[in-house]
């Protein structure tokens, strides 16, 4: 690690990850130890979740913004289910199906259409929502098996809960897909270029049908954490979810173009991201002033970028 | 028979098109309400539109430069809370200034906007979904958990809904209604006559062929997001007059309302192209099933939002396999 | 002002981009009411010279004179503003406007206010007195290319233009919007409008022009009436270069099996009635002038853009292609002409380049890329192929022209191909690298790969061609074998000056 790598925007993260622990420590001794790590992790998990999922769509030059309705519905549904007569095992089951439906029917518009991602899952995020809320009306629903809830919030390895060992599985599982197989390789080169892709035989349909599928099925496994760490569902749960999935995949360095970007900076982004919002937990800030500096953050990630490359070009010149 | 149709302007068959949807929407729920075809609900559908009208014309013509604004919801939260705010402690403001002064809120959030999607070179999605956040946190801020109610506002606001413009037999039409529609007008005639206007059209048609033609591709689209930030000020002083109590929830989700209406009115998403009558039209058919839903026995009103989702994914595929089928030709990239 | 002066004057102008002269010494001029033709082989500077008088490029030397002065035409709106127009082979219109707007687009200073009536009613009058019927309230989506070419002309016309240049207007045009367009351009003619016209189509330039200019190699070889030339001198003038760069083939070579036979291939609006076939060993070039779609038959063997009609056999059975990856399961690669846009992703390694078509080749343990396979494999070709950069991981995009050229060989050979297609493979690359591409070329037909070569450089496919098939206008004019492959003979097909009585 030369000191070039530094200057990468992953090395820059880390900088910015380093200031941020720091700071928090000086802040509050207390914040290193294990159990508020897991605390950290654990109150956005669903969201850190399916930002693996991101990170794969936007490399591959396109947008998923149905994920956080995708999330609602499946933890509706779940409720649905088990409060009419459904096992545990089974309703889970149909809820990951139902993601798979849901990620399909975005990929068959985009593929077979050709309907920018962007329409087609902003459409589907109203769409997906609504069906949420058709589900539930204006009720929450609770009674979810005891085992359940259990997974959701008690210690699976030693005091670390399933969703987080998922995340760790999901976050190896995609650095290895997306920097060692054939599969991420083909997801880059489409996301810099589809024509050279396409003139190089790459199956560009095949690639965006199992990245949009795939996405499908994460969500819906993030929403039916969601209602395990909750233990209770409503119409709006994970209402605005996207929002902060894809700022903490764009300031991981992904490209919003498409081809650029790697698993190591999203997962960067996502500590500092977290650390962040701990941060401003422990100095008092609410959490909807935390959205805004999410919002913030995400403009700049994208706006940063584009002004130093600005500079860098008008200082050649 | 095809051929027939060839002859009208593609745009021109859409309308017409929407005009039978809508017709047939409002024939099937007369059927199926008691006493639905009355003043009574027509005011209610028109004074429900009347809100959203405005956002959906500054979203149609951001939609035609092929940007989208993702924040009008918030701003609209932002004017009517932070304008109400302000006129609940000057009283004596008059109502011309004061409206002047929501388009005036609107314009300069609508700016910011504007600047970073055409001089910082930030996609319209990413920057208007950041910002859809940050106004609403700004909101929330300035509230600091407070309400805005009717008992503060000066009496003109107050009245200002139910007061009537003019009758037609039994039918009263407001005068929020008038004045969204007063908007649609101003709008419509500026992009067909004003010589500048017709250019959101021209960049969003062929970005290429724009800037050979010598157009400043980048300040159009500033504009653009400006006039949407102001006719959302406009949103927000409806939104004001008509409820009177501003929570700090004010216009949340108005933005896919008004990509909704925007869509469905055959404003094509890829830019170039769309009309006012028609965004008029997607308006008032997606608040009349809006409002319908909610009396509709057979169905739950929950159904509003799934069925919003569909209309848009419909009206957009119904473009896709349309503009396949017309083959037309389209320059530059998206 | 002197009144004798010509329109516009271009003395020794000067162009060059790196290290290649695009144009040395240029000097012509345009008098007003003149039609004035300007041919030459792909490459010989015309397109040079049109950027420079429409102001996208600057002359590194030289002066432009407009009416006797003196001018610097930094941008496309002086050049407007100095009178001088252009069209394109694609025109530039909004589809979403009517005709008229389109028209007056650029005309931003007429009030505040649109007159829609006089708009249409001044587009009409513009458009009648090119003599053409058009309705001007139509939107300009769904307009032929030669009614989007009237546009544009008459958006010239509407600014005043008193030099319209036209680059190759007919390249995509039928015989009869070909009359209309000539038309078009007698009609400008007789309003004082000079008219520099650009084409490859000797015919056209016999029934417009009023005088010939002949480029070749950036440089002006001669300036004619046009009843002083004949078609043979202006072929001859063309062509006549000193081909010392390569010398010309002289013997085929040996052949082996037949590999690729093509019986009547066509796509519905590109091509038709292509018959050939392709042997072991053996280079077929596919010669031809711009628009005459020789690449659209190389897009239909490899499954970019299938075949409508007509049937491909490889090795004697009869195959589909309908995608690329068809195509490539057939061994048939296609190196394409666009290198910046279709051949490499710029941005991602050398390596990654090379390995993307045959990656499946390259997976080690759990399925997993074998990085280090990899990267043996293309510093291999790097140094087989004299690639010239420090080591492979760096991005492909960082290379010159040449080098990525002979990148996007490598990914090509590493898919160990049957039927390789070439498109214009020295296309902007310098006269070095094109030799060593030649050699590379000859290499592989040695060790028995079919070769298909698509070139517009004519010293290229004598160079390379055991067979020449000459295209014109997407049919096949004919089949040149080595012993008749010569320039005249070639340019005389694909210009239409003759017709081949006889494959």
């Amino acid at each position: 690690m030369t000191l070039q790598w530094f200057k990468t925007w992953e090395g820059l993260l880390l900088i910015i990850l380093a200031i941020t622990l720091t700071s928090n420590v000086i802040l509050a001794p207390e914040f290193l130890t294990l159990q508020n790590q897991i605390n950290l992790f654990q109150l956005s998990i669903e969201k850190i979740i399916v930002a693996v999922a991101m990170t794969f769509i936007i490399i591959n030059g396109e947008i998923d913004l149905s994920v956080a309705s995708i999330m609602g519905l499946s933890a509706c549904t779940f409720g649905v289910l088990v409060n009419n007569g459904f096992g545990g095992g089974s309703a889970i089951l149909l809820c990951l199906l139902l993601g798979f439906v849901a990620g399909g029917i975005n990929a068959l518009l985009i593929t077979r259409l050709g309907i920018p991602s962007l329409v087609v899952t902003l459409a589907m995020l109203i769409a997906f929502r609504g069906f949420a809320r058709v589900l539930l009306e204006d009720q929450g629903l609770k009674d979810f098996p005891l085992w359940f809830n259990a997974l959701g919030r008690d210690g699976f390895l030693g005091p670390i809960p399933l969703a987080i060992v998922v995340f760790i599985v999901l976050l190896v599982a995609g650095a290895v897909v997306l920097h060692h197989t054939g599969f991420g390789r083909q997801v880059y080169v489409i996301g810099t270029n589809s024509d050279v892709a396409r003139y190089s035989g790459v199956n560009i349909a095949f690639v965006k049908t199992v990245l949009f599928v795939a996405s499908g099925i994460v969500s819906a496994l993030a929403g039916l954490f969601y209602a395990g760490r909750l233990a209770s569902v409503r119409g709006d749960a994970a209402f605005g979810f996207e929002l902060d999935i894809i700022t903490m995949v764009l300031l991981g360095g992904i490209s919003i173009f498409g081809g650029k970007g790697s698993i190591l900076g999203v997962l960067l982004s996502i500590l500092i991201v977290l650390n962040l919002r701990n941060g401003m937990a422990l100095v008092n800030i609410t959490g909807h002033v935390q959205t805004g500096v999410i919002g913030i953050l995400l403009i700049a990630s994208v706006l940063g970028p584009n002004l130093y490359e600005h500079f860098r070009k008008t200082k050649l010149t | 028979m095809f051929a027939a149709f060839r002859k009208f302007h593609p745009q021109t068959l859409r309308l017409i098109a929407l005009s039978l949807v809508l017709l047939l929407t409002v024939l099937f729920f007369t059927s199926q309400i008691d006493n639905y075809f009355s003043p009574r609900m027509l005011s209610r559908i028109s004074s429900s539109a009347a809100v959203i009208l405005p956002i959906a014309i500054g979203q149609a013509i951001v939609v035609m430069t092929r940007n989208i604004d993702l924040s009008v919801g918030s701003l609209v939260g932002v004017v009517a809370y932070v304008c109400g705010d302000f006129l609940a402690s000057h009283q004596s403001l008059h109502p011309v200034l004061f409206v002047l002064l929501c388009l005036f809120v609107g314009g300069c959030c609508g700016a910011i906007n504007g600047l970073l999607v055409s001089y910082g070179r930030v996609p319209s999605i990413i920057v208007t979904l950041g910002t859809l956040a940050l106004y609403r946190t700004f909101l929330v801020e300035y509230s600091d958990a407070r309400t805005i109610t009717t008992d503060s506002l000066p009496k003109w606001l107050v009245d200002f809904p139910s007061s009537t413009l003019f009758s037609i037999g039994p039918f009263e039409v407001r005068t929020i209604v008038a004045l969204a529609l007063l908007a649609a007008l101003v709008a419509w005639l500026t992009l067909s006559r004003l010589r500048v206007a017709r250019q959101f059209y021209a960049v969003g048609s062929n970005p290429d062929a724009a800037v050979f033609a010598g157009i400043n591709s980048a300040r159009v689209v500033f504009w653009a997001f400006v006039i949407s930030g102001m006719l959302a000020g406009l949103s927000g002083f409806i939104f004001l007059a008509k409820f009177g109590n501003i929570t700090v929830v004010a216009g949340m989700g108005f933005e896919l309302k008004s990509v909704a209406a925007v869509v469905v009115g055959g404003v094509n998403i890829f830019g170039g192209s769309g009309s006012i009558v028609g965004v008029l039209l997607g308006t008032v058919l997606v608040d009349t099933i809006d409002n319908s839903l909610i009396r509709w026995a057979v169905v739950s009103e929950f159904w509003r939002e799934a069925l919003l989702g569909i209309l848009i994914m419909l009206a957009v595929i119904a473009d896709t396999l349309m503009a396949r089928s017309f083959g037309r030709l389209k320059g530059g990239n998206t | 002002m002197n009144t004798t002066s010509p329109l516009l004057e271009l003395r020794n102008i000067s162009k060059s981009f790196a290290m290649t002269a695009a144009l040395t010494d240029m000097s012509f001029s345009v008098e007003p009411g003149e039609i004035h033709a300007i041919v030459g082989e792909n490459g010989a500077g015309k397109s040079t010279l049109i950027k420079i008088m429409t102001g996208v490029y600057q002359p590194d030397a030289g002066t432009i004179l407009c009416n006797g002065n003196p001018v610097t035409i930094p941008n496309t709106q002086v050049a407007q503003r100095l009178g001088i127009g252009a069209i394109f082979q694609e025109p530039m219109v909004f589809p979403d406007l009517d005709v008229a707007e389109n028209i007056f687009i650029s005309h931003r200073n007429k009030g505040l206010l649109m007159d829609w009536k006089r708009l249409h009613q001044d587009a009409d009058a513009l458009v009648k007195q090119l003599g053409i019927t058009l309705d001007v309230r139509r939107p300009a989506s769904g307009l032929t290319l030669a009614e989007q070419q009237t546009v544009e002309i008459a958006r010239a016309l509407s600014l005043d233009v008193k030099i319209l240049i036209m680059d190759e207007p007919t390249a995509s045009l039928s015989a009869h919007e070909v009359d209309k367009l000539l038309a078009i351009a007698r009609t400008l003619k007789s309003r004082g409008v000079a008219a520099l016209y650009i084409s490859h189509r000797l015919d056209e330039i016999f029934t417009i022009a009023d005088r010939v200019t002949v480029l070749r190699d950036g440089k002006h070889i001669s300036t004619k009436p046009v009843t002083d030339v004949t078609r043979d001198g202006m072929v001859r003038d063309m062509v006549g270069r000193n081909i010392d760069a390569f010398a010309t083939k002289k013997k085929a070579n040996t052949v082996g099996e037949r590999v690729l036979s093509v019986k009547d291939l066509g796509r519905a609006g590109a091509f038709s009635g292509l018959t050939f076939d392709v042997h072991a060993g053996e280079i077929l070039c596919f010669a031809g002038l711009v628009g005459a779609r020789r690449t659209d038959v190389g897009l239909a063997l490899f499954g970019v853009a299938p075949a409508t009609e007509g049937t491909i056999e490889i090795d004697g059975k009869p195959v589909k292609v309908k995608t690329p990856r068809e195509g490539m399961a057939h061994r048939i690669a296609y190196v394409s002409e666009d290198r910046r846009k279709l051949g490499l992703a710029l941005p991602m390694s050398i390596f990654s380049n090379i390995t993307l078509p045959s990656l499946n080749s390259f997976l080690g343990r759990l399925g997993l890329i074998d990085g280090v396979k990899e990267r043996t494999a293309a510093e291999g070709y790097r140094q087989q192929l004299g690639i010239r950069s420090p080591d492979v991981l760096i991005e492909a995009g960082k290379l010159s022209g040449g080098n990525q050229q002979k990148v996007m060989l490598a990914k090509w050979l590493e898919t160990k191909p049957k039927i390789l297609i070439f498109d214009e493979p020295t296309r902007g690359v310098d006269v070095g690298a094109k030799a060593e591409v030649h050699n590379i070329i000859r290499q592989l037909a040695k060790d028995g790969v079919a070769i298909i070569v698509i070139s517009s450089d004519l010293p290229e496919v004598l160079a390379l061609a055991d067979r020449t098939l000459v295209m014109r206008e997407g049919r096949q004019m004919g089949i040149f074998a080595i012993q008749n492959s010569t320039q005249e003979n070639i340019m005389a097909l694909a210009t239409g000056q003759s017709e081949m009585k006889a494959a």
